[in-house]
């Protein structure tokens, strides 16, 4: 595979991805900018053995991701606590920003985790690859994070019903 | 009192609410920015060429050119050959060589002083 037709098979997909774990688009198109020279720098380093393209890629950018949290966050841990962090998806007046705000509100580790497996379509054992665990521990993470989801939104649900009944 | 049901979304409803969050797309100059060969012409890719010169060469070749341009732009001053007119009265004829040569030789012991 060329880095062009990788280029084109998953330059969006990068970009989301990159997206949904920072939220801003400069730093999503520079994840993804890096992602993609990397490739075309050193084609040799990406070696088909070790995994798929998509995962070689996703790789990248998880680290890249990374680097810009720990940039943003200090020495903060990554699987975060137990509270719910993040913004309060009451607040938010539509539900993409409700799920927005819920989903950056997950611990680093959880996030990437369900947004590769939610919105990526990354299968368990490519996240596993991907972010270097074991496909235990990715599974243990996207059940925390759904269940924690779960809670949160539930938040927002009563939130717009109260804007609605104006409770 | 909270009813159960509204403590938490089921699976089913967090399903159906995570798809709502979308991203923008990806800008197309993110292909530009990893190819940028791939698409620009050789002219534009000419026009985009650029240069490193170290500091003290890029001052020196500027205080040439400002040099070369104030030369360019001062008029330059004319230095012409004064004319001294001839008077008549001096005698063109004096001007003339002489048509016959009559050297005289002064010995040292004829000569006085």
């Amino acid at each position: 595979m060329t880095p062009q037709s990788a280029f084109d098979q998953h330059h969006q997909a990068v970009y989301s991805f990159a997206y949904r774990l920072t939220r801003r688009e400069d730093i999503a198109e520079d994840i993804a900018q890096e992602c993609f020279l990397a490739l075309v720098r050193a084609p040799q380093r990406f070696d088909p053995a070790r995994g798929s393209i998509k995962v070689y890629l996703f790789s990248i950018a998880r680290n890249l991701a990374l680097k810009q949290y720990r940039d943003d966050h200090g020495e903060e841990p990554l699987d975060g606590s137990e509270e719910l962090a993040g913004m309060d998806p009451r607040e938010s007046m539509d539900v993409s920003s409700a799920v927005a705000a819920a989903v950056t509100g997950l611990p680093q580790l959880q996030q990437e985790a369900l947004v590769l497996f939610e919105y990526e379509g990354v299968t368990l054992e490519e996240i596993a690859q991907i972010v270097g665990a074991d496909t235990g521990t990715v599974k243990s993470r996207l059940h925390r994070a759904r269940a924690r989801l779960r809670r949160v939104l539930a938040e927002y649900r009563k939130g717009n019903a109260h804007a609605v009944t104006g409770k | 009192m909270q009813s159960p049901e509204n403590d938490e979304l089921s699976e089913r409803e967090l399903d159906a609410i995570l798809p709502e969050w979308k991203t923008p797309m990806a800008p197309a100059r993110l292909r530009t920015a990893v190819f940028p060969e791939a698409l620009l012409p050789w002219w534009s890719r000419v026009w985009g060429a650029s240069v490193r010169v170290p500091l003290p060469v890029a001052c020196g070749v500027a205080i040439l050119l400002a040099l070369a341009a104030w030369r360019w732009s001062t008029p330059r001053t004319i230095y012409r050959e004064r004319i001294v007119p001839v008077s008549v009265a001096a005698g063109a004829d004096e001007l003339r060589p002489v048509t016959v040569l009559r050297p005289r030789i002064i010995r040292s012991a004829n000569a006085q002083n």
